[in-house]
């Protein structure tokens, strides 16, 4: 069990906060590690290798942001971000920094814990990717790339379409950004987000009950997109 | 040139009627003579005329004719009165016409400054009030005109290269005029004229009058009358802004006022709940069992998450009412922020539906996502927190040719007697102090969030009960960013 309990770093210099974080993640099997400033972060960082970061924007040293540029020289180990909710511009900076992730606060502890289980199973997938994802009654094959229905029947998805759903089931149950899925899909070139939005409105028709209403495909708004399999 | 002109027309006309007449009448002649020449010459010529005539007659008419002489003393007495005469109707006559002069220019006075007060009147501020003045005096006095506003760099423009800023700043910390004959800056070319309000100086005028007006002269009465009147503007606008400031600082104080009893009494309860409640767990004591330390713990969490969504709704209004402009719109897909605000509210539904009826081709918005969106959560969470579980709220988006009208209906109780419309004013709640939890924030930030978009939202009855409502964004909005966008 010791080997592969997952590490956590969190970064936040409220104590109380730093407790209840401490206390949810033990409870939950993960071995976590508490530090005030970002320069402890950054040093505990290179040194222990922590298996996913947990970052408070507001740290009383340096801005969050800076611990994330830095150690995304060197590392590509998982980071959340909690902000709270009026720091919307410092949350579109922490994803162009390299965060994968946010938590608004105040944030519920069992979202929290979803949230980090999600990431450390896509961690565990890195090495052998899972080639079958099931959203409900659909079947999304990435090796075949066959996507099919209720009852067996194939779904017919155009080429854009399937594409943006293999990025999307490629981190699955994580935050992909708006350019992260066009930088994959067109390229840095054409990106175009109207163009995304229309496929993945197309997307939800052929996949969701009600497209207005999305189970699998979410919509993080202004920032990207998250899909949620039926394991999540 | 007009004297002689008259004399030599007259002598013409009493010659040819010289012999057929009485020389009395002929005299008659030449009086009418002067009496035209008063009418349209200048005082010495008429008076040069009046001699003239005078002199004409003695000449031509009066025995022996062609010489200066006069024979018989009874015309001496003619020539004498008729002298007189002719000096009394020139000088008469030159009066009645400098005072129909002085009435015309008056009359044109008082138009300059009945037009000028007009435009003023209609002023809104200073600046448009300094426009106009300087176009009026300029035309009044026929030279440039400038007009240097307190509170401002007094800048002159580059076409009004005479005139000197330093002198403008003189005047105003001094108060009094400057210029060619007055008593400062008497070698300036132009005049800098103080308008005073009350006890301070609103502004300066500056003009370059042509040399003929001089203080004393009929057109500087008139550049005073003017920039009396300039002066009162000034000061009526300046007044109204006073007014305007304090009224608005009271508003204020009222809105502050009700910001900290709504919130001292919003925080106060959950904080209290809070503390009760984390004093009892943290105590061991054998009479909490589980279940009861579970059941503080969750009081604890609600609690906790209500006061954290007051203050998030209090900050989001603050930052809504100071904004102006979107600073985040992007291309959205109504639909996609639907599903987002439905997202966000769904774990409080509790057996309430949401049902979305929504065209394919519902075109995308130019808006700020999470504005939009937060105004949803908002409604939806409204609809959860006042309709009994089993209730169903429907979701619709018509687009018409300029707008998209947004509708959120339920089928549960409605407002009841509440006047829908006021619950967009801050801290306005449908049930006081009731057992819902909230300080009226709400439908305030969604109104903001409307307006900030160009938009209105309004609040109705369903038909058959259940309250509705109505979001209507406009398509226009989407036109004009599109222009920004492209560039």
């Amino acid at each position: 069990m010791t080997d592969s309990m997952h590490r956590i770093l969190v970064v936040e210099d409220d104590l109380a906060i730093c407790a209840v974080l401490q206390t949810l993640f033990e409870g939950d099997g993960f071995r976590t590690v508490a530090v005030g400033t970002c320069r402890d972060a950054i040093s505990f960082a290179q040194l222990q290798r922590p298996d996913v970061c947990i970052v408070d924007l507001g740290l009383p040293d340096m801005d969050g942001l800076r611990f994330i540029e830095e150690v995304r020289t060197w590392s590509a180990v998982p980071i959340i971000v909690l902000t709270a909710r009026t720091q919307e511009p410092q949350r579109l900076a922490a994803f162009e920094a390299g965060a994968d992730d946010y938590i608004i606060k105040p944030f519920s502890g069992l979202e929290l814990i979803a949230r980090l289980r999600a990431i450390t199973r896509r961690l565990a997938r890195r090495n052998r990717p899972e080639a079958v994802l099931h959203l409900g009654s659909v079947e999304v094959n990435l090796e075949t790339r066959e996507t099919r229905g209720p009852e067996g029947k194939v779904l017919k998805l155009t080429p854009l379409e399937h594409r943006i759903l293999e990025c999307l089931v490629q981190h699955a149950g994580a935050l992909v950004t708006h350019e992260q899925i066009m930088n994959e899909v067109w390229g840095p070139q054409l990106a175009d987000l109207r163009s995304l939005r229309v496929y993945v409105a197309s997307l939800r028709r052929k996949l969701e009950r009600d497209p207005a209403q999305p189970q699998y495909i979410l919509t993080e708004v202004g920032v990207g997109y998250r899909l949620v399999s039926d394991g999540e | 040139m007009g004297a002689c002109g008259i004399t030599a027309l007259c002598t013409a006309l009493a010659y040819s009627l010289f012999g057929r007449m009485e020389p009395a009448n002929i005299v008659m002649v030449y009086l009418l003579g002067v009496t035209a020449g008063g009418l349209w010459l200048g005082r010495g010529p008429s008076v040069l005329c009046a001699i003239a005539n005078s002199a004409a007659f003695d000449y031509f008419f009066i025995p022996p004719r062609f010489s200066f002489y006069v024979a018989e003393p009874q015309y001496l007495l003619t020539l004498v009165g008729m002298i007189i005469v002719a000096l009394v109707i020139a000088n008469l006559m030159a009066n009645i016409r400098g005072q129909t002069q002085a009435a015309a220019a008056r009359e044109r006075c008082t138009a300059t400054l009945y037009a000028m007060c007009r435009e003023l009147a209609a002023a809104p501020d200073a600046t448009s009030i300094a426009a106009v003045a300087a176009l009026h005096v300029s035309a009044a006095v026929e030279g440039p005109a400038m007009l240097a506003l307190a509170g401002e760099d007094p800048a002159v423009p580059p076409w009004f290269t005479p005139a000197d800023a330093a002198i403008v700043r003189w005047v105003f910390d001094h108060g009094v005029s400057a210029g060619p004959g007055l008593q400062h800056w008497i070698n300036s070319p132009c005049r800098y004229l103080p308008l005073v309000g009350g006890e301070r100086i609103n502004g300066v005028l500056v003009v370059q009058p042509p040399p003929t007006i001089a203080p004393g002269s009929h057109s500087w009465n008139m550049l005073e009358a003017l920039v009396g009147q300039i002066a009162m503007a000034l000061e009526r606008v300046r007044l109204a802004e006073v007014a305007a400031e304090s009224r608005a600082a009271v508003e204020r104080a009222a809105l502050r006022n009700t910001l900290l009893a709504s919130i001292s009494h919003d925080l106060r309860a959950p904080l209290t709940a809070i503390a009760g409640a984390g004093c009892l767990v943290a105590q061991d004591s054998i009479l909490l069992d589980s279940a009861k330390r579970k059941t503080l713990g969750q009081l604890i969490e609600v609690k906790a998450r209500d006061m954290a969504e007051l203050l998030g709704n209090l900050l989001e209004l603050i930052r809504l009412e100071a904004a102006t402009a979107l600073p985040r719109a992007d291309w959205q897909s109504l639909e996609e922020l639907i599903g987002a605000a439905v997202r966000q509210s769904i774990h409080r539904f509790d057996h309430r539906r949401v049902l979305c009826e929504l065209p394919e081709d519902l075109p995308m918005l130019l808006v700020d996502g999470q504005l939009i969106r937060q105004l949803l959560s908002n409604l939806l969470e409204n609809a959860v927190k006042y309709t009994p579980p089993g209730t169903t709220i429907l979701i619709r988006a018509v687009a018409a040719s300029d707008l998209v009208m947004l509708t959120i209906e339920d089928d549960g109780p409605g407002f009841g007697c509440v006047v829908p419309e006021r619950l967009f004013e801050k801290f306005e709640r449908g049930q006081k102090e009731g057992s819902v939890s909230g300080a009226g924030l709400g439908l305030a930030i969604c109104r903001a969030i409307a307006r900030l978009h160009g938009g209105s939202i309004h609040a109705t009855g369903r038909e058959g009960g259940g309250a509705r409502f109505e979001i209507l964004l406009p398509q226009s909005t989407t036109a004009t960013c599109r222009v920004v966008q492209d560039r």
